[in-house]
């Protein structure tokens, strides 16, 4: 874009016009990849963390929560896990992985995030 | 890794069972030769042997966290402190001449007046200069902690320990502070901040005792665990050395109470290969 263009009031009335003159639009990918891309992001998401879980959490999310616990035995010790948790939450990837992190360093957590996740 | 800390502690069984061999000696003769080769030889051999691993594996520690990670910088300190106290060792063993290849000591003698003699400069590397860089680390780590909120509120019993301790330190100090006026080398100098230091490292060592606790038995916890023993040790070492020059102690409870730096070198050892079996179970283990 031009710098004169930028006077204009249309561009400052509609933020989102910059975007719609470079950018192009989801048009190009096809739903069923953005359907995909949009369930393997949302099972992810389902995975690390409990915002907008649902009241009863999935088999996966299970899982995920019993070698997580498993691993914060190890690691730390068998009262670790009641110490760091927040009252009534089951422990996720996303509040167990500054922990293991900070302790671990950073690539050993990513190669404990992999092994909780493995065949999931 | 994890047979690693093994090694550390069967090496230390082996070495004391050889050194209470010296001590029966000793007791039923009197003399002193064979426990004084038994410290001399074996033991030097012992400490360099424990911190050369201390520091092989802080290093190794270090290297397993980013440059950006705050725990990089505690294993660098830690790592600096291991290997002060082998230089510390390896420095009074040159100069008291105790090590097997040869007495360069005569070659090395410092000319200057900052240090007394070159064991005095062991002293002050392997002791001061060690403590400051292992507090800057655990000060390190203690603030991860508190971020985590790990560390508990301290008992009345913590308590009391801390007050005996600064109280110790100042008084401590209020003896020595008086003596700058008669110009002491630098190196007795340095010396006189053994007790504050510790008294530091003693502190510090409650802290990270209260997060051990409640954190439990698992690797991380039980390397922290092993510096809070070291720590304990070094301080119960410190005292027996004070109840010595003091004449509370009788011959062979001194020559009992020597023993007890054999156990802190193994558990300054312990503790980075702890931090590295828990680092290395993520590569090793399986999830089922």
């Amino acid at each position: 874009m031009k710098l004169l263009e930028r006077w204009k009031p249309r561009f400052w009335n509609d933020p989102l016009e910059s975007i719609r003159e470079t950018e192009s639009g989801p048009e190009g990918a096809t739903a069923a990849g953005l359907n995909d891309l949009q369930a393997r992001l949302n099972h992810w998401s389902h995975l690390w963390g409990q915002e907008g879980e649902p009241a009863l959490p999935s088999e996966a999310q299970e899982l995920v929560a019993r070698r997580l616990s498993r691993w914060m035995e190890r690691c730390f010790g068998q009262h670790a896990q009641g110490t760091l948790r927040s009252e009534g939450n089951r422990i996720s990837l996303a509040s167990s992985t500054p922990i293991f992190t900070a302790f671990l360093g950073r690539r050993a957590t990513r190669e404990l995030s992999r092994r909780v996740l493995q065949d999931i | 890794m994890l047979r690693l800390v093994r090694w550390i502690w069967i090496l230390l069984a082996l070495h004391l069972t050889l050194g209470m061999i010296a001590y029966a000696h000793f007791h039923v003769t009197g003399r002193y030769s064979l426990l004084g080769w038994y410290f001399g030889g074996l033991g030097t051999l012992f400490f360099l042997v424990m911190t050369a691993a201390e520091f092989c594996l802080a290093i190794m520690c270090r290297s397993c966290f980013d440059s950006d990670e705050p725990m990089r910088l505690a294993w660098g300190m830690i790592a600096c402190a291991a290997l002060a106290r082998l230089a510390g060792t390896l420095l009074r063993a040159i100069s008291d001449g105790h090590l097997p290849w040869g007495d360069w000591h005569r070659l090395l003698q410092p000319s200057g007046s900052l240090f007394v003699s070159l064991s005095q400069l062991g002293l002050v590397v392997g002791g001061p200069i060690s403590m400051a860089f292992l507090a800057v680390g655990l000060g390190r780590v203690l603030a991860i902690q508190r971020r985590f909120r790990l560390i508990g509120s301290l008992t009345r019993g913590d308590q009391a320990l801390l007050i005996l301790v600064v109280a110790f330190s100042i008084s401590q100090l209020a003896i020595n502070l008086p003596l700058l006026g008669k110009h002491p080398s630098l190196g007795t100098a340095v010396l006189w901040l053994s007790d504050p230091l510790l008294s530091l490292l003693l502190i510090e060592a409650i802290l990270v005792r209260r997060s051990v606790l409640r954190m439990g038995q698992g690797l991380v916890a039980k390397c922290w665990g092993m510096f809070v023993l070291a720590i304990l040790i070094t301080t119960a070492g410190d005292a027996g050395i004070w109840a010595d020059n003091h004449n509370f102690l009788s011959a062979s409870m001194t020559a009992l109470s020597w023993y007890i730096w054999f156990f802190a070198a193994a558990a300054f050892a312990s503790a980075p290969a702890y931090q590295l079996a828990a680092i290395s179970l993520t590569r090793e283990a399986h999830e089922h």
